[in-house]
Order: C-alpha cells, then sequence, then structure tokens
C-alpha cells in the first residue's frame, strides 16, 4: 500500500488553476498510490475557515483515498484555537498542515500558540506536517524545535530539509523521537541517508501532488525506489509508517 | 556507450566525497554504462571544491576521455585560484564551476570576478550551483550573466527547489543563461520548452546525489518531440562546451 503524506488538493495557485479532484485520483491511479494526505495551498494565503471547509468537501467522495488535513493561522491566536477545534469536531480530518514560510510567522515568534496546538494535536493523536527546509521561518532546525516544545506531538518535517537541510533532517529525526521526515524533495542516496541515520519506521513518503502534476509524484515514488533501501524499508517509508501515524487500520 | 541510435551528455556528475556523497570514477563508469550516457561533464565535491582544487581538479581531468573536467577554484584563494584555472585549461579543463554557497561567496562579489574574466577569456561557460537561499541565488547568477553577456551561464540544479520560480524569467531577460536540469522536476523542464527554450536546457543526472536512472525517467515522461529530445539530452550540451 502507498501513501502519499504530502500533497495539495485546492482549485488555483493564485491565478493559475491547479489539477480537479478527478485528475488528482487519476494520478494517483496511474503511479499506484491508494491515498494521499492532502492539503490546501491557498488556506495558507486567505480564510483558513473556508478553505478547510473547501477541502473537506472535496475529500468527502473519496474519504479512503483522500485523507484532509487541517490548516489554521497561527498569527491569530486564539482564533486559531477555535478553528481548529471546530475542523477536529468535523470527525473527517486526520491530521494539521501548517506551512511557516507561506503563513509567514516563525514558529518561536508565536511559540505559545503553536504549543497550545501540537497540545491539542497530541491529544487527539493528529500529526502535524509542517513545511521545512526554507529559511527564515521554516528552516528543518526551527521544525525540530516545535517537537522538543511539545514531545508528546508527532511533528512531520513535510520536505525532510528539502534541498540543502537533508544532513539536518536525518540527525534530527534520529535524535528527537517525536520528529519524522516526509521525504518530499530529497533524491535517492539523500533518502538512503536519511533511512540509515533516521530509522526507516522514522520516514514517510511525499510527493507536492497537486502543486504540480503526476510526473511529480512518479519521480518522487522513483526517488524512493533508486534509494538503494531494502524491501522491507521502501515498505515502511511507502505506506507502513504512514498507516501507523494516522492509525489506519 | 549508449546501445540505441540517441546520444546523451550528462551534464552534472560529481566525483569524490562530500558527506554522505561518493562517487569514484570506476563507478561512475558504471553508472554511465548502465544508464547509456556517451559523455559526462564532472565536477569535484566536498572538500576538493572546497579547498582542496587542486586534488579535486586532477581527478576530474583524469578520468578519461568520455569524461569531461568541469573544474573549480575557490574565489578566495585570489592568484593562486586563477594560476589553478590556467593549470586546468593546459589539461583539457571545458568549463569552469562555481558553488558560492561552499565556496563561501556572492556570484557578483568582486573576489569571483577573475575567475569569470578567465573563464571568459577561454571561451567557457560557467556552471554555478543554484538554489542554496543567499550565495546561490538565481537572480545573482542573473546579474553577473548581465555583467559578461558574451559568456554562457548554466544555473545548476536549476534552482532546486524553490528558487525554480526565478528562472523562467531569468531566462526570458537574460539570453545567456541556460539551465541544468538535474534534480529539478520535470514540469519545470516541459514548461521550459514549451515556452519555445528547448536551447536552454542541458540534462544531467546530479549523481551521485539522484541517479541516472530516475533523471532519464523525468526525461522520458515528457515525451518530447525527438529535435527538442536530441536537443535536451545531446545537442545544447555538445555546443555549450564545445564537444567534438
Amino acid at each position: 500500500m502507498i501513501i502519499d503524506f504530502h500533497a495539495h488538493l485546492d482549485d488555483r495557485w493564485f491565478d493559475q488553476p491547479l489539477m480537479s479532484r478527478e485528475q488528482f485520483i487519476a494520478a494517483m491511479d496511474r503511479c499506484g498510490v491508494d491515498a494521499a494526505c492532502v492539503f490546501t495551498l491557498m488556506g495558507f494565503f486567505e480564510d483558513s475557515r473556508r478553505h478547510n471547509d473547501l477541502l473537506a468537501g472535496r475529500a468527502a467522495a473519496l474519504p479512503e483515498r483522500l485523507i484532509p488535513f487541517i490548516t489554521v493561522d497561527p498569527k491569530l491566536g486564539e482564533a486559531s484555537i477555535d478553528e481548529l477545534r471546530r475542523c477536529i469536531a468535523l470527525g473527517v480530518f486526520r491530521g494539521i498542515k501548517l506551512h511557516p514560510w507561506l503563513q509567514a510567522f516563525a514558529p518561536s515568534m508565536l511559540k505559545k500558540t503553536i504549543v497550545r496546538i501540537a497540545e491539542i494535536a497530541a491529544e487527539k493523536d493528529l500529526p502535524i506536517l509542517f513545511h521545512d527546509g526554507t529559511p527564515p521561518y521554516a528552516t528543518t532546525f526551527q521544525i525540530g524545535a516545535v517537537a522538543r516544545w511539545v514531545p508528546a506531538a508527532k511533528i512531520v518535517l513535510g520536505h525532510a530539509g528539502l534541498a540543502d537541510y537533508t544532513l539536518a533532517a536525518a540527525q534530527l529525526a534520529r535524535d528527537i523521537p517525536n520528529l519524522y521526515a516526509c521525504v518530499c524533495g530529497p533524491r535517492p542516496a539523500d533518502i538512503a541517508h536519511i533511512v540509515a541515520t533516521a530509522g526507516a519506521e522514522k520516514v514517510l513518503f511525499g510527493s507536492d501532488l497537486g502543486l504540480s502534476d503526476w510526473m511529480i509524484l512518479a519521480d518522487r515514488l522513483d526517488a524512493v525506489r533508486y534509494a538503494g533501501i531494502s524491501d522491507e524499508q521502501t515498505r515502511m517509508v511507502l505506506g507502513g509508517n504512514a498507516r501507523r501515524l494516522l492509525r489506519l487500520l | 556507450m549508449n546501445s540505441s541510435d540517441e546520444r546523451i551528455i550528462d551534464a552534472h556528475v560529481a566525483v569524490g566525497r562530500e558527506h554522505h556523497l561518493s562517487l569514484d570514477e570506476n563507478e561512475l563508469l558504471k553508472r554511465l554504462d548502465e544508464g547509456g550516457i556517451d559523455l559526462a561533464i564532472a565536477r569535484p565535491m566536498g572538500a576538493e571544491l572546497a579547498v582542496l582544487n587542486r586534488r579535486g581538479n586532477d581527478r576530474v581531468l583524469s578520468l578519461g576521455p568520455r569524461v569531461r573536467g568541469l573544474v573549480s577554484a575557490n574565489p578566495w584563494f585570489g592568484d593562486e585560484a586563477s594560476d589553478e584555472l590556467k593549470r586546468c585549461r593546459d589539461r583539457g579543463a571545458v568549463a569552469l564551476y562555481l558553488h558560492p554557497t561552499r565556496q563561501g561567496f556572492m556570484p557578483t562579489d568582486p573576489i569571483a570576478q577573475p575567475l569569470v574574466v578567465f573563464a571568459t577569456e577561454q571561451n567557457w561557460p560557467v556552471v554555478i550551483h543554484t538554489g542554496t537561499y543567499i550565495q546561490s541565488d538565481v537572480l545573482a547568477l542573473a546579474e553577473l550573466a548581465r555583467r559578461f553577456p558574451q559568456t554562457t551561464f548554466v544555473a545548476d540544479t536549476a534552482g532546486f527547489t524553490d528558487m525554480w520560480f526565478e528562472l523562467p524569467g531569468v531566462l526570458e531577460e537574460v539570453p545567456n543563461v541556460m539551465l541544468c536540469a538535474s534534480l529539478v522536476w520535470g514540469r519545470a523542464i516541459l514548461n521550459t520548452v514549451n515556452a519555445g527554450r528547448a536551447d536552454r536546457i542541458l540534462f544531467g543526472s546530479g549523481e551521485p546525489r539522484d541517479r541516472i536512472g530516475a533523471a532519464l525517467a523525468r526525461i522520458d515522461r515528457l515525451e518530447l518531440s525527438p529535435e527538442h529530445r536530441r536537443m535536451v539530452l545531446w545537442d545544447n550540451a555538445r555546443r555549450v562546451f564545445k564537444l567534438q
């Protein structure tokens, strides 16, 4: 079973139309992907409540395959906590996605709110996937710090260091028990290193499907397959670990 | 060698050691064989890129006729860096490689200028790592390219990852900039082709960080016309690196 832990299901990126739900599913089918964790894109810039509802609506038709994640704007303080609780009460979301770069905050600027969000996530056993790998708000170290603030929360490096923080991602995922690495961006040798350093049980597959088309999904699957890791490690990275974090039976 | 009629130049491989990455001569040649690559352009990495330039350059210049040397010198070595490039020229180097992040400078810094002037005098292209924030800014490369309009500059790794977004505008505005497609995703390459700029793209595998098989699969998925495919895989690199 393959689960894409990092995808976006939205209708546009600013003025650029994105793939429809049908095209998104067709891309998954073409690449043999069973399920995808789906996030907003424009909800990082606009009213997150509205975009949470839109995302829930898009995912509702195929709940076995489209697993929606909540986003909130931590800059709003208590209002973001209210929105988080509202979404959790809907019972359809399986995780939280925060994008400090695009949402324009460093976790340390909003530490009180970020800790509250992470504590609630821990209480509800929802993983939080953060964009990482991009200074000045979303370095891999900044996301690692969040995991240290709330050890009970499951924090995921959304890009496992992306291009320039892959060594740091491997070390932090090794050293911080509640920090996981989603290899959405790293190339085969990076993935092999992250698996060897942090342990295959800490590594998740992700593609950014939705931000780009089916080719990015195929390419990022290739990155795992060319990493030279064992069949068992590959099984864990491509789906087994995601099933565990998402509590899928 | 490639067994089909198609010929392929891999415009970006790195040899030596750097953190978790490692590639020696024998393994490189084995991977070129397996991938059907006819020619490769190789640069040093790790300490041999940052400080031990002579050792790294000798490594890439001694790989044989199938692998051409993309040599480097850290600009902070001043006159010694220029002397090292002269030595490499005499040993058959085909281009200058700079990695502003590893070597610690901004492409527009005055200390880099003598090396770019030397490359220009040799009619060499200048390949510059792009994508890492601050020093490896795509737009800094573009500024340098504007100052040396007669020289071809190659944006290595095409700004991978998120500095890719600057490249379409740079390709439109600065005619002497090309991109090396190693690491970057397929849609970025296809959009560049569809914008009428197939002549500005070099195929590169990014070995050993990426794999030749994965990089070629990215190109295959684009379903390029035979003409565009030949440009990306062979013609452009042959022209830029002046390969016979």
